[in-house]
């Protein structure tokens, strides 16, 4: 809509919009504040708004014992992400292959992730958090992997079998987790699985399928079918036009449905809980932190739980365009 | 694309989902028809449909379904009206400021739910920001009884998820017919005017479907209340039936019972959906 000349109106609006925003990030401003907190000053009853903050919450949470030349360290680790950011960023100018320089970052990420316990004595808050990298990864590469071909075929083929899978699966998505925990708990026991990381990412591919097929199949809609056509023309079968032809031009809509996929396995708390006893994720993880007898559950859980914030929002940074079409295109649709 | 084509390509994700999702949902449907406690776990002994007529006469379960109800007539309503108050004003700003203003909207909506409800909760503890300003102004202690406690859980369930509602508005107003708008611009309709004939008939089946995502959204809500209130929901009378379902099955250890439950659960969703779902059926009928 065209926009007001209305003075008074327009600094209504910015104050209505300053108020939301306040109260949008209220809880995160004060978590923030009480992790930087000792537990004496979070504890206070007015609250202190003036302190002196203190790491001593992230310790506790990240490391068994705190190493002498912690900062060293610690300036290393950094500098080495920046360098394998960097990398990412400028893959393109690099005189070798895309692909070759995805995967160094991909192993050096890696590297850096199982190496830091070699180093530094973590934590078991560290184990929870490299195995939710593990699930979260996994569950996105192989919920893309078999959602891009499905997507494709849904919206390639207009036969009645395809009508029939894209409403079941719109019926599945509306059903609640509850319903197929104890069912999984029983397969999962039978296959001997229960407990594994491999078990985790299975059901959350398939709990999180419908909608991914959804999305996708909405973005291959998108595509002309022309393109493959002509390609297939020249003689390439249908699997290669897909991946030479199709794939390149997705990347966007990939992107998109792989950040829902992304915050669905970084943000599941039920099936983990009940499928796992000691390969928790940190929802699982940071809920023990909630309500207990403990008086430090208040400090703690409020560094637990900004830890857990900060690489969802690094992600989000990076990809908010993505995940705000995602929003209005795929996921309105599902 | 010929049919053969594609039962190759979607085999995998439809095999997936039939081992994962079908083959539960009928394994659900069974393991509700048996009495199984984490003793027999591996042999359940079948007592036919008693576990379904105990759930239907549970007072408790009809008391956590009138909660559900209430917390979705409450919730879902605001949320979407605060969303498009928000995402009109937000299409008032300039295209710099929005980016800024919108990071900082969807903050609830990105975080862990879990995480979230933890931030959340920390505001309402003993030395937490909100109860200090509650002694402050009304200069008595925040009580903690059924009213406050219900009104609490609805407070976040606003809080956490009006981003989405906001953000789809937000891109349905992107696509506002212009030429609809200076047409009646010229014709002297003021601001209620284009709103109500232009902007709203626009936003119609967006409406819908938000609607519909945040109705089975808020009926199958879980998380959030388990952290929000832990054990305490029986004590305010808090209980959904998503957390009900969860204490039958670990707490009083009635896996059966709790599965029928699920089934029941799954029945009553149906309800609302089946129009949609025909609705969307014929929908891509037409569309091949």
């Amino acid at each position: 809509m065209e926009k007001t000349r209305n003075p008074i109106a327009k600094v209504g609006i910015h104050l209505f919009l300053i108020i939301f925003t306040i109260y949008s990030i209220l809880p995160f401003y004060w978590t923030t504040m009480q992790s930087f907190k000792t537990l004496k000053d979070a504890n206070s009853r007015t609250p202190k708004f003036l302190f002196t903050p203190t790491w001593e919450n992230y310790q506790e949470l990240w490391l068994k014992s705190v190493p002498e030349n912690g900062y060293m360290i610690m300036f290393f680790i950094l500098l080495a992400v920046v360098l394998l950011i960097c990398m990412a960023l400028f893959a393109e100018q690099f005189p070798w292959p895309n692909w070759v320089t995805v995967g160094a970052v991909l192993l050096g990420f890696a590297s850096i992730l199982w190496g830091i316990p070699e180093v530094v004595d973590t934590a078991e808050f560290y184990d929870y958090f490299v195995n939710t990298i593990i699930v979260t990864v996994g569950t996105v590469v192989v919920s893309i992997t078999i959602g891009c071909l499905a997507g494709y075929s849904l919206a390639r083929y207009s036969g009645y079998a395809a009508v029939v899978i894209l409403i079941a699966a719109l019926g599945f998505r509306a059903l609640p987790r509850l319903t197929f925990i104890l069912p999984y708990y029983q397969i999962g026991n039978a296959l001997n699985l229960l407990d594994t990381r491999f078990l985790v990412i299975l059901t959350l591919v398939a709990v999180n399928q419908p909608f991914t097929i959804w999305m996708l199949r909405s973005f291959f809609m998108d595509i002309p079918k022309e393109l493959e056509e002509s390609a297939m023309v020249d003689g390439a079968n249908r699997l290669m036009a897909f991946r030479k032809v199709i794939i390149p031009i997705m990347w966007p809509g990939i992107i998109s449905t792989a950040l829902f996929s992304l915050l669905l396995a970084y943000n599941e708390f039920l099936l983990v809980r009940i499928l796992t006893q000691t390969n928790w994720t940190l929802p699982v993880a940071i809920s023990r932190y909630t309500g207990g007898e403990d008086p430090r559950h208040l400090t703690l859980a409020a560094a637990a739980a900004v830890s857990a914030t900060i690489p969802i929002v690094i992600v989000i940074l990076f990809f908010q365009k993505n995940l705000v079409k995602g929003l209005a295109a795929g996921a309105v649709k599902g | 694309m010929k049919r053969s084509t594609f039962f190759q390509f979607a085999a995998p994700s439809i095999f997936l989902m039939t081992l994962l999702m079908v083959i539960p949902l009928i394994m659900a449907i069974w393991l509700g028809m048996n009495f199984i406690t984490f003793r027999n776990i591996t042999e359940p002994e079948f007592v036919g449909l008693q576990n379904y007529i105990d759930v239907l006469t549970d007072s408790r379960f009809w008391s956590a379904a009138r909660f559900t109800t209430i917390y979705t007539a409450i919730v879902v309503p605001s949320r979407m009206v605060l969303g498009l108050a928000v995402a009109l004003m937000l299409d008032q700003v300039s295209k710099a400021i929005r980016g800024v203003y919108l990071s900082f909207f969807l903050l609830p909506f990105i975080i862990v739910p879990i995480v979230g409800t933890l931030m959340f909760k920390q505001l309402f503890e003993a030395s937490g920001l909100i109860t200090w300003a509650y002694r402050v102004i009304f200069e008595t202690r925040l009580p903690y009884n059924e009213g406050t406690v219900k009104t609490l859980i609805m407070l976040h369930g606003i809080w956490y998820v009006t981003p989405f509602a906001l953000v789809t508005y937000f891109a349905g107003l992107q696509t506002l017919p212009s030429d609809l708008l200076e047409a009646a611009s010229i014709d002297g309709a003021n601001w209620w005017q284009k709103i109500r004939g232009i902007v709203l008939p626009h936003l119609r089946s967006l409406t819908i479907l938000i609607l519909l995502i945040s109705i089975m959204d808020s009926y199958r809500i879980f998380d959030s209340i388990f952290v929000l209130t832990n054990n305490l929901n029986p004590v305010f009378k808090a209980d959904t039936l998503m957390t009900y379902n969860f204490s039958t099955a670990t707490q009083f250890q009635r896996l059966g019972k709790g599965n029928a439950m699920a089934v029941i659960t799954v029945i009553g969703i149906m309800i609302v959906l089946i129009p949609n779902l025909i609705q969307s059926y014929r929908e891509q009928i037409e569309e091949r």
